[in-house]
């Protein structure tokens, strides 16, 4: 694991090697957290078995890290994390998940909720990095307190042959959200599911996705926005799709309750232009290196 | 001989496109290909740089005296051969700067004038003028150390300025290093600043006219236009020597 000493909270299947002292951070694991800090609970759907608990009550000035590896072969991780940034805060979160060997056919489950209370402005940096045999699931539930902000990037360049995520969302007062997701599948079955959820006045929320399938891939995804008051909200899908065996299916759904409010999507999804393939090889690059090119440049353009 | 082509017939959009085309090349000449729209440079320009979109049905492209049809657009770029595309598509999130970084193979940056450097920083071919794309494919093609540079269009959407200084780079950073070059152009702006050694017109697929001198040529051009050309009595559809 490189950068382990930066590392704040590692977990390897179910061994936390590691927590860090850091001065205003309360760092636990759910079950300790859950069996000392009694209002956790109401956080936790039951008590949690494993998983993290932070809780930044002071400015920091540098990237919380935390790391959940599978090491052994079958190993199944069920994680429950939480979260909490307290008022006025201004935090970096780096999340990493990922499978420290191939054909492990290990599970990493993991639910976790994230509170921003008034004011908190979280740059959360979500990781995936899994071996071709992994089965995944990942369920988040993001709570944006009044005048919060959250930025979350969520990438996925090496998925694992399943995987499920979903990414709830609930936005209050003058709240602010920009959730970008960033996934290329290869020999990979993906269900997706978002929500976000505009219920307070003058909430704003962007959900981007950028997904790209290839080798055999199927993703599957539905993205709903529902603005309960006066708020606005966009959604804008692109996909790409490499081989002809793969599939992109994607279901926006946009709810509106108010009057004032105004939400509006975008999508395509398509092959990659022969035009810009070709044009890249005539600088020189093979086929391969021009899709991979092109590939990249798709992922990263909003991270 | 550099680039020997002879008797080529291509076929795109299950259309005959090209019909018979003939065109010799020498290292370091500088050619000129007129012809109105549709003629068929552009597609000339593609089969030439290997364009799968094109498939040739009857004759051949012979660089250096080796037979190159079957030879992927990369193969070809390796071996020297480099097109200046007419409009060059957009490459999304990736930079200009990072794409000189990964194709080069000498670096030159030069020409770039300071307040052009935030070019390099733009996505490939993504909002940018049309001044802005040819400097920013005259970068590629400088980068990739070429031996043949196929212009297709370089002068279309420049203005008279942005014109000159880029025929200015292209004499100094090509021509004048001996690199052969093939300019292929609607309205022969460009050749004016760039004297070719050959021209060449092309109409129908065809090319039916060819002298070594271009002024002579613009001239019959601007006086009669393409259409009179193809009612020449000197044009002819025989392959020329």
């Amino acid at each position: 694991m490189k950068n382990v000493k930066n590392v704040h909270f590692l977990q390897i299947d179910h061994i936390v090697k590691k927590i860090s002292k850091v001065e205003g951070v309360e760092i636990l694991t759910s079950p300790e957290a859950y069996k000392k800090i009694s209002w956790t609970r109401k956080f936790f759907s039951e008590k949690p078995k494993e998983g993290y608990f932070i809780w930044v009550k002071k400015q920091v000035d540098f990237p919380l890290l935390t790391c959940f590896s599978l090491n052994t072969y079958k190993a199944q991780q069920n994680l429950e994390n939480l979260l909490i940034i307290e008022k006025g805060l201004k935090i970096k979160s780096n999340v990493i998940c990922n499978a420290l060997k191939e054909n492990l056919c290990a599970s990493h489950k993991a639910k976790g909720k994230i509170v921003l209370k008034e004011g908190a402005k979280l740059q959360y940096f979500h990781s995936h990095w899994w071996g071709p045999k992994e089965i995944v699931e990942s369920d988040y539930e993001f709570y944006l307190g009044k005048d919060s902000q959250l930025i979350y990037n969520y990438k996925n360049t090496h998925s694992s042959k399943n995987l499920f995520f979903r990414t709830f969302i609930e936005a209050e007062k003058n709240s602010d959200l920009n959730l970008n997701i960033n996934l290329l599948g290869r020999n990979t079955k993906v269900k997706f599911e978002e929500v976000l959820k505009l219920k307070g006045e003058n909430s704003r929320g962007v959900i981007r996705l950028r997904l790209v399938a290839d080798k055999h891939s199927k993703i599957e995804g539905i993205s709903k926005i529902f603005a309960l008051n006066k708020s606005t909200g966009h959604l804008d899908c692109q996909g790409l799709l490499i081989d002809k065996d793969s599939k992109i299916s994607l279901i926006p759904n946009l709810v509106c309750e108010n009057k004032k409010a105004q939400l509006t999507h975008e999508a395509s999804i398509g092959k990659i232009s022969e035009e810009e393939l070709t044009y890249l090889r005539t600088r020189g690059l093979t086929e391969k290196q021009a899709i991979d090119l092109i590939v990249s440049g798709f992922l990263t353009k909003w991270t | 001989m550099l680039l020997n082509i002879k008797n080529l017939w291509v076929k795109g959009n299950a259309k005959i496109i090209l019909k018979g085309v003939n065109l010799k090349i020498q290292k370091g000449e500088t050619v000129a290909l007129l012809g109105p729209n549709g003629s068929g440079k552009t597609v000339l320009a593609q089969t030439i740089a290997g364009n799968p979109k094109y498939k040739i049905i009857k004759g051949g492209i012979y660089y250096h005296h080796r037979k190159i049809d079957s030879l992927p657009p990369e193969k070809r770029t390796n071996l020297g051969i480099v097109l200046g595309w007419q409009a060059p598509p957009l490459v999304k999130g990736v930079k200009l700067e990072d794409f000189l970084k990964i194709i080069q193979k000498t670096r030159i940056l030069n020409f770039l004038k300071p307040e052009e450097s935030q070019l390099l920083l733009k996505e490939l071919n993504a909002n940018i003028s049309g001044g802005e794309k040819k400097i920013s494919e005259l970068l590629q093609i400088l980068s990739l150390k070429p031996k043949l540079v196929i212009f297709d269009e370089i002068d279309s959407g420049l203005d008279i300025k942005n014109l000159e200084r880029i025929a200015k780079t292209i004499k100094k950073e090509i021509i004048q290093k001996k690199v052969a070059t093939l300019f292929i152009t609607h309205n022969g702006q460009v050749i004016k600043f760039l004297k070719p050694t050959k021209t060449l017109v092309m109409v129908d697929g065809k090319i039916i006219c060819q002298s070594k001198d271009y002024q002579k040529i613009l001239k019959t051009i601007k006086k009669y236009g393409y259409e009179k050309c193809k009612k020449c009595p000197f044009s002819s559809d025989r392959p020329y020597s």
